[in-house]
């Protein structure tokens, strides 16, 4: 009974003048205008207009607020369902594991659900990647959804803030065997060789944010297409990763960075061309 | 065949204390705090490490690329993964791999055996095992097994069950358990048996800690690697290098650069230990030299490309004689450990068509 009267009182002491109003933000994950599906092919593609089969479609999305009148930030929080979303931090995952999807799985995760202090908001912010001090744990003791192989980018000592693979259907036989978009922290230096990461030279966290965003009724959309819109589907660059992967000195990396809104080596940063709103 | 496989498997191992495989002077490697030692885990490891239900389409174990009798190297150049993936890289010997607080040739982030488990598992660039976005499968596969059923329970008595935890720690532990400090070099050395080494390799000896060779400096104490980290080291001493391999490393393996993006770092690889050295070929961090009288020519040319501005200073070339070539390479070959190379405690444990290796591919004998 005691302890159940000091909850009570704590409760109370923290609940703040205004009462919290829940939000959920739906994504809607898109090939040129398309709505992605495993079991889909998505035509006329980057440079050479390729046709193409997506077969993974996931991304970390992390830091969300909400834009009030005045243009400051008010901090989402995030609800702690113990699978996509955790601390800050959530995975957006729109394959289902069907048709070419082969290494998804049958869940999926189309929303950002959380709560803020009831009041008027005018936009969105997010963060597409995964924050600094979560980067660099141990992915063998992380929880979910920090345990997702699929985005484990160990060899880079981090995540895969996003991935959206796809296979041109016409490749050539001696062709890559599909042209994978993988965006991640590169070059994170430590302080001695032994030590985890304390910087990345290139972060490469993409910072979204949407004016005029309707809470009530809009949907971020996320659709690669103008992004890939310089680049060759049907052909990798040799010597390199399969698709752009974020390491310097790929290739065909010169166009897609840029329209992630990322510098790259000495392409500056475009506006990014990744996200919009509905 | 599943049932005849169990029923020819040894049990796993009762819960007993781990004892190194090895004289007691000589200090035991570090060891993580999350994850202790013992023979239960250590067993647990090797099934694992043989097993090639840990790989998306059962055809690719860690033993695929780490063959015991080749000092758990594959004799490739470059390591081959799932679906004939090929690697850019040299595949290392595992002998005394506990002792690197850097693993594979240059990338700091891998400083512990249980992380870098990951990248074979779970890597992409290229795939190895093409475990990624396979776990939930892998582990049910696994979990299946009444072996492992046993085995994983003994090994973890608070979470028996096989998952990213479980399966790296076990492999760790059982990579950790590949001591190999029994060569004749040993034996001479450190036991009084004067005769065990040739006279050739006596003459070897001196030449490889001799300053017109040079070897020693990177190639330095008791695992010739200046990479150690024993249990009383609170911290591991690293050293990469560059030795002229090329003029410019090719986008592949670029070496240490490849992580830090710093230039100082291009072409610059991890010291491999020389233990086994004579049945781990071929050599240097993409197998590009086919034998050690072609590695020594290398170090005597002051390197294949000894222009490369961030060459190490200490490869300055020399001239040797064939003598002394011969010399050098039995002095290398006193350094194979062959009771390491069929010591049944390291050894595969499956009986052949247990479907942990019925579809397992190995390397061309």
């Amino acid at each position: 009974m005691t302890r159940f009267a000091f909850a009570a009182a704590a409760a109370f002491a923290a609940t703040p003048a205004l009462a919290d109003m829940a939000v959920s933000i739906p994504f809607a994950a898109e090939i040129a205008g398309q709505p992605f599906a495993c079991t889909q092919t998505y035509a006329g593609l980057g440079r050479t207009r390729a046709e193409v089969q997506a077969v993974d479609f996931r991304l970390f999305v992390s830091n969300p607020a909400l834009i009030r009148a005045d243009g400051s930030l008010q901090s989402m929080t995030l609800d702690q369902d113990g699978a996509w979303q955790l601390g800050d931090l959530a995975l957006l995952d729109f394959e289902d594991a069907s048709g070419a999807c082969a290494n998804g799985t049958a869940g999926m995760n189309t929303t950002l659900r959380g709560t803020v202090p009831e009041g008027e908001y005018t936009g969105l912010s997010f963060t597409i990647g995964v924050p600094f001090d979560q980067n660099h744990i141990d992915p063998t003791q992380a929880p979910a959804p920090l345990n997702t192989t699929a985005m484990f980018w160990n060899w880079q000592g981090g995540y895969k803030f996003l991935r959206i693979d796809m296979v041109p259907t016409d490749r050539k036989n001696d062709g890559p065997r599909g042209w994978f978009l993988h965006l991640g922290s590169t070059m994170c230096d430590a302080a001695s060789k032994t030590e985890a990461p304390t910087a990345c030279k290139n972060g490469n966290r993409m910072e979204i944010r949407l004016d005029g965003f309707d809470i009530a009724q809009g949907t971020v959309v996320i659709d690669p297409a103008p992004v890939v819109a310089g680049a060759d589907l049907r052909a990798n660059a040799p010597d390199t990763s399969p698709g752009c992967m974020s390491f310097p000195g790929d290739a065909d990396c010169m166009t897609v960075m840029a329209a992630l809104g990322l510098g790259y080596m000495d392409v500056p940063a475009a506006t990014q061309s990744l996200v919009a709103q509905r | 065949m599943g049932l005849v496989g169990a029923a020819a498997l040894a049990d796993p191992v009762a819960v007993a204390p781990f004892a190194w495989p090895m004289p007691a002077w000589i200090v035991p490697p570090h060891v993580p705090d999350d994850n202790p030692m013992s023979a239960a885990k250590v067993d647990l490891g090797r099934h694992l490490f043989h097993d090639a239900r840990l790989s998306r389409d059962s055809t690719v174990a860690c033993a695929s690329c780490h063959v015991q009798a080749l000092g758990f190297a594959d004799g490739r150049p470059r390591g081959l993964g799932i679906n004939d993936t090929p690697s850019t890289l040299n595949v290392p010997g595992l002998a005394n791999v506990g002792y690197l607080p850097a693993l594979t040739w240059a990338n700091p982030h891998m400083d512990s055996l249980e992380f870098q488990a990951l990248v074979p598992l779970f890597g992409e660039t290229p795939e190895e095992m093409g475990g990624a976005g396979q776990e939930v499968a892998i582990f049910a596969r696994l979990a299946a097994d009444p072996w492992y059923r046993t085995a994983f329970a003994a090994a973890f008595p608070d979470r028996p069950a096989p998952d990213l935890f479980t399966i790296t720690r076990a492999l760790a532990a059982y990579q950790r358990s590949l001591i190999a400090v029994n060569a004749p070099y040993d034996r001479y050395k450190y036991r009084g048996e004067v005769d065990a080494l040739s006279a050739a390799a006596k003459r070897g000896e001196q030449l490889f800690f001799d300053h017109r060779f040079e070897c020693y400096h990177c190639h330095s104490g008791i695992h010739f690697t200046n990479n150690l980290r024993t249990a009383r080291q609170p911290q591991g001493e690293v050293g990469f290098h560059n030795t002229g391999l090329y003029e410019s490393y090719p986008a592949t393996a670029p070496g240490l650069i490849e992580l830090t993006g710093r230039p100082e770092d291009a072409g610059r690889f991890r010291t491999p230990s020389l233990r086994n050295v004579a049945v781990t070929a071929p050599y240097m961090h993409d197998g590009s030299i086919p034998d050690l009288r072609g590695v020594i020519a290398h170090y005597a040319g002051g390197g294949r490309a000894p222009g490369h501005p961030q060459k190490d200073g200490m490869i300055v070339g020399f001239t040797p004689t064939e003598a002394e070539i011969d010399d050098l390479i039995a002095f290398l070959e006193s350094l194979t450990d062959r009771d390491f190379l069929t010591d049944p405690r390291h050894a595969d444990p499956w009986p052949p068509g247990h479907p942990a290796v019925a579809t397992r591919r190995m390397p061309a004998p």
